[in-house]
């Protein structure tokens, strides 16, 4: 054999063995009507492990279907899935963040639930789910729970400064009631810093944990509506102060940067702002003892909180969406939520899943987050395809200002941001219109 | 390469064997890096966003217009053009400085060889977790207490990482760590064929070490030093992992990178468009750099 | 170097010099590495122990060490699923590298054919292309024929690889002519030359591309993470991603991760470096 053939050969061998990946390779979303693939973020250890649970009870129940569950790691969550969307390849079943939701229903990607959802099933849902699943008054979206967020504490801290501690969102500190209880608590305290904001964190919590401050301000975002802006919102004079005052704590050296993320619990600090997934760590074993739950701050049009979590949704490439559908209503059993919020201590996603909660009943320690949800405190991240440029510019302007910048400087770049991309997708038109009108829709 | 005499008829068979063996490479290379980046071009031309049911136009030079009055694209160039200037001699001088330590004739040479070279091996996402670790704010971070230490405690414990004066040089820093064993290698291997009787000769004539150094070694490593000043240099503006890893270009772009920039608009602001207009002015900048700097340090031997 | 003179005199004052120069090197190579025996010791240490330690010396010194952080790593990812991909993928592009590109390179150094000279400046000039201005439109090429999720789409893009193909090029154009001459007098064709003869006067040069195309690749992340999905064909960098999401951070779990990812690479780097050390020493680079 001429040195040639040999060559070719090794090549050709080699090359037909990555073809076939090496007799591995992913397996297909959705092709074959048996395999239900389904995918959600790599989270917490804990809620990865009931999830797994949750997908081997659904399997033995339903043995000639096999729902085929795949993690992806957060960080870069949306980025994957929005490739594997531009390729075509998104599974069937589709975990996503709430927020997230309005981008891909625009991008026509998700089925709207509505039809296969069921009245009784539609009632018994949490009316917040069920705003942040909406797009353009179709349904994509549910989730099994729904967030909280507010400000751990410690009793015996705010006690020692004579802090009055609130019992429910009305009854919440003014942002200038809080300076003082955070001016004192520094004055008893060995390295001045007594407040948690969660920094060493990255990505949505920014968005999330932050923005509703200055809807409690009077700003926003954005302007919500047809008409959408950032404009005159997020830089606008309420939005500013309210971040002003975000920024002077970290200046006044209050805020622990809590790169071992154990400052509440080590009792560094007096105070966590925090929500629902740091119960199972400040509240070990449900026994919370010095622990208590405050409202987050009135930054002078009352408190404000946020809302929203993962949730599922259904791809236009699902080839069985009853399936699908079977495959979340089974997520949402009464047990199975409980399953889950048990362990995350989240807000279950159905009112008899939060009458049946120990954490949530009227004397739950968690009580405060869904009588914040319920009573109208909790304001919803803005529902739009434009989503992540909005969270994108917000988190970047808050890095800025936590890193000591000019926060109306900031703001101001982030609006800019927004306002160009909202001008650039010329709105975000309803794709339907667009469609109907041929491909012209607006321009 | 000597210029050839006219070529006999056995030529035209050598020719047909040379397209063979070079059409593989050839293929790959079309197919995926010049066709891409004919793509990319064009792409940067358009308004295209990634997954936007929205039709595509073409909008000329309006990717570039804004991206060269984004300040953060701005800001990245000027942070790579920094990076280049410090780490280039940094660590060009760095890897000399050692290859020199290393170059002795004495037992367990070997050792630190492999010892400098270590950093080379581990990818440079694994290196950066570790030095977010190093750079840790608070007195009980590596760095902070190295410092404290050598200043005698006079220094005070910094974020390195969320200050705008110290993020870029900590980037630098792990950058540095990282790459340099692997000049250093480079520059060695070019000191062990500096033939021996040179500096006989000069030590003969009563040359000192600086004199040898200047007049041999220096003259004698100008093609190894060249590769490492222009590899180093490209380097420089490519980097990325570090960034995203341990600051995000934070705090307010102090330590955001060209690259860093065009994947963060392409993927995180789904601006594939502008993504693909930062790397074609990134490709234009490196390339002139490049053919300056080898014009600067022409290679010896080099055929032009 | 060793002068003349008194021989007593001069071997103490060698003496001496030597052990500084150990002295010197010795603290040098500490401190040089003193960030992998960080990860080293931080990997045995539980995780909450990691960041308050860091500016002690027990940030450098084991005291109650444990495999604790490695067991946790294999609950957590099936660590050695993505050793075999990184194993496959990484082979795969340097073994086809090493043909493809060597023969290129030989044809451009040692042929005498039309075009030669601008398939050189082609070859120069995507040297300098940022694999992250194709990525997008690679995506895109990859996703329109569906071929994403898979071992090929994670080798084929970068089997031909300018910087390999140079650095052939300058080495074949370092080799004595005599060395085909012989073999062409007998009549042998242009292949057979370059394998019975090239070839195993060259080993160093296929040794330091395999290195440092080797090195090149193995890190990659942004490509494997637009272009699979499962653990199935994804490779050691995305697994760590999975370590960093919200805190906790378990800061020892990820670096006794860091530790396993390197250690195969590591031990093949110090058994094979003396190859690679001569490999660069005879390439085309220093001259």
């Amino acid at each position: 054999m001429s040195p040639l053939t040999v060559l070719f050969w090794i090549a050709g061998g080699l090359f037909l063995f990555s073809t076939t990946g090496g007799c591995r390779r992913a397996s297909r979303s959705g092709a074959q009507a048996e395999v239900l693939s389904v995918w959600a973020h790599a989270g917490r250890a804990d809620e990865r492990r009931i999830l797994q649970r949750q997908v081997s009870r659904f399997n033995e129940e339903h043995p000639e279907f096999q729902a085929q569950l795949t993690f992806l790691p957060e960080g870069s969550y949306n980025g994957q899935v929005q490739a594997a969307a531009v390729a075509g390849e998104l599974p069937a079943v589709l975990e996503l963040d709430g927020p997230y939701v309005a981008n891909y229903a625009w991008q026509g990607k998700l089925r709207a639930l509505d039809p296969i959802l069921g009245e009784k099933l539609h009632d018994d849902l949490l009316p917040s789910l069920i705003e942040q699943g909406t797009y353009r008054d179709s349904l994509y979206a549910i989730g099994t729970f729904d967030s909280g967020l507010g400000l751990y504490a410690h009793r015996k801290a705010l006690e020692a400064v004579g802090a009055r501690i609130p019992r429910s969102a009305a009854e919440a500190w003014s942002v200038r009631e809080f300076e003082e209880i955070l001016a004192s608590l520094a004055s008893h305290d060995a390295d001045g810093m007594v407040l948690d904001l969660g920094l060493n964190n990255i990505g949505e919590w920014y968005s999330y944990g932050f923005s509703p401050v200055l809807q409690s301000a009077g700003g926003d975002l954005v302007a919500r509506g047809d008409s959408m802006r950032a404009e005159g919102i997020l830089d606008g004079p309420e939005s500013i102060a309210a971040l002003q005052h975000i920024q002077d704590w970290i200046v006044q050296g209050y805020v622990d940067p809590n790169l071992d993320d154990a400052a509440f619990t080590a009792g560094r600090v007096g105070l966590s702002w925090s929500g629902h997934w740091k119960f199972s760590s400040y509240c070990p074993k449900g026994d919370c003892g010095d622990v208590v739950l405050v409202p987050l701050p009135d930054f002078g049009r009352g408190s404000r909180t946020g809302q929203g979590s993962w949730c599922w949704s259904i791809t236009r490439e699902c080839k069985n969406p009853e399936l699908a559908m079977a495959f979340l209503r089974f997520l949402l059993r009464t047990p199975e939520i409980l399953a889950m919020t048990n362990s995350n201590h989240a807000v279950p996603g159905t009112k008899s899943a939060v009458a049946a909660s120990a954490d949530y009943g009227m004397n739950g320690p968690l009580h405060l987050f869904a009588s914040q949800l319920s009573g109208g405190y909790a304001v919803p991240r803005p529902r739009t395809p434009a989503y992540p440029i909005i969270s994108s510019a917000f988190q970047k302007a808050l890095l800025d200002i936590r890193a000591g910048g000019s926060v109306k400087k900031a703001l101001h770049r982030a609006a800019r941001v927004i306002d160009r991309d909202l001008a650039d997708n010329h709105g975000y038109p309803d794709p339907q219109a667009a469609r109907r009108d041929g491909g012209e829709g607006k321009r | 390469m000597k210029r050839q005499p006219s070529l006999p008829s056995g030529n035209r068979v050598e020719a047909r064997v040379a397209w063979l063996l070079v059409t593989p490479a050839l293929l790959g290379l079309f197919l995926f890096v010049a066709l891409p980046f004919v793509l990319a071009v064009l792409i940067s031309l358009t308004n295209l966003r990634l997954g936007a049911p929205l039709p595509l136009e073409f909008v000329g030079l309006r990717q570039y217009l804004r991206i060269l009055s984004d300040p953060a694209f701005l800001r990245a160039l000027l942070n790579n053009s920094l990076f280049a200037l410090m780490v280039v001699p940094v660590q060009t001088a760095l890897a000399l400085a050692l290859a020199l330590l290393v170059n002795r004739k004495l037992r367990g040479m070997v050792v630190f060889r492999t010892l400098f070279f270590m950093p080379v091996v581990f990818p440079l996402s694994l290196v950066s977790v570790v030095w977010i670790l190093i750079f840790a704010p608070g007195a009980h971070g590596t760095m902070n207490a190295v410092l404290q230490w050598l200043s005698f405690g006079s220094w005070h414990a910094r974020d390195f990482l969320r200050d705008p004066h110290f993020a870029l040089p900590a980037i630098m820093l792990t950058s540095i760590w990282q790459g340099t064993g692997f000049q250093m290698v480079i520059l060695l291997a070019g000191l062990q064929s500096i033939p021996q009787q040179l500096y006989d000769a000069a030590q003969i004539d009563g040359a000192n070490a600086w004199r040898r150094f200047w007049n041999i070694t220096l003259p004698q490593l100008r093609n190894p030093l060249t590769f490492v000043v222009i590899v180093t240099s490209i380097l420089s503006f490519r980097v990325f992992d570090q960034v995203r890893v341990m600051t995000q270009g934070g705090p307010a772009n102090a330590s955001t990178t060209v690259i860093f920039e065009a994947v963060r608009s392409a993927f995180d602001r789904a601006e594939v468009a502008q993504g693909s207009a930062m790397t074609v002015v990134f490709f234009i900048l490196v390339l002139t750099l490049t053919l300056l700097l080898r014009r600067v340090f022409k290679q010896e031997g080099e055929v032009s | 170097m060793v002068g003349q003179g008194g021989r007593h005199q001069r071997s103490v004052r060698g003496v001496l010099r030597r052990l500084t120069l150990w002295l010197a090197l010795s603290i040098a190579a500490l401190v040089w590495i003193a960030p992998l025996l960080f990860m080293l010791v931080g990997s045995l240490k539980p995780d909450a122990r990691v960041l308050p330690e860091a500016g002690s010396r027990w940030a450098f010194i084991p005291r109650a060490a444990s495999l604790d952080n490695y067991r946790d790593v294999f609950a957590r990812v099936p660590f050695f699923v993505y050793l075999s991909n990184s194993a496959w993928i990484n082979g795969l592009i340097v073994g086809l590298g090493l043909i493809v590109n060597s023969l290129a390179g030989y044809a451009l150094a040692r042929l005498r054919w039309r075009g030669r000279r601008v398939v050189l400046t082609l070859v120069l000039a995507l040297l300098v292309v940022p694999f992250e201005a194709i990525a997008v439109p690679l995506f895109y090429q990859f996703s329109s024929i569906g071929m994403r999720d898979s071992f090929t789409v994670q080798v084929l893009p970068f089997v031909a690889f300018p910087l390999s193909i140079y650095l052939f090029y300058s080495f074949f154009l370092g080799l004595p002519r005599e060395l085909e001459q012989s073999a062409r007098v007998d009549g042998a064709g242009v292949l057979r030359t370059f394998w019975s003869i090239i070839v195993p006067n060259s080993k160093p040069a296929f040794a330091s591309v395999a290195i440092i195309s080797f090195l090149s690749f193995w890190g990659l992340y942004l490509w494997p993470l637009l272009m699979t999905t499962g653990p199935q064909v994804r490779p050691l960098p995305l697994a760590i991603a999975t370590f960093q999401t919200l805190p906790p951070l378990q800061w020892g779990d990820i670096l006794a991760f860091g530790v396993m990812m390197v250690l195969p690479v590591l031990i093949m780097f110090i058994a094979f470096q003396s190859w690679f050390v001569r490999g660069v020493a005879s390439s085309g680079i220093k001259g």
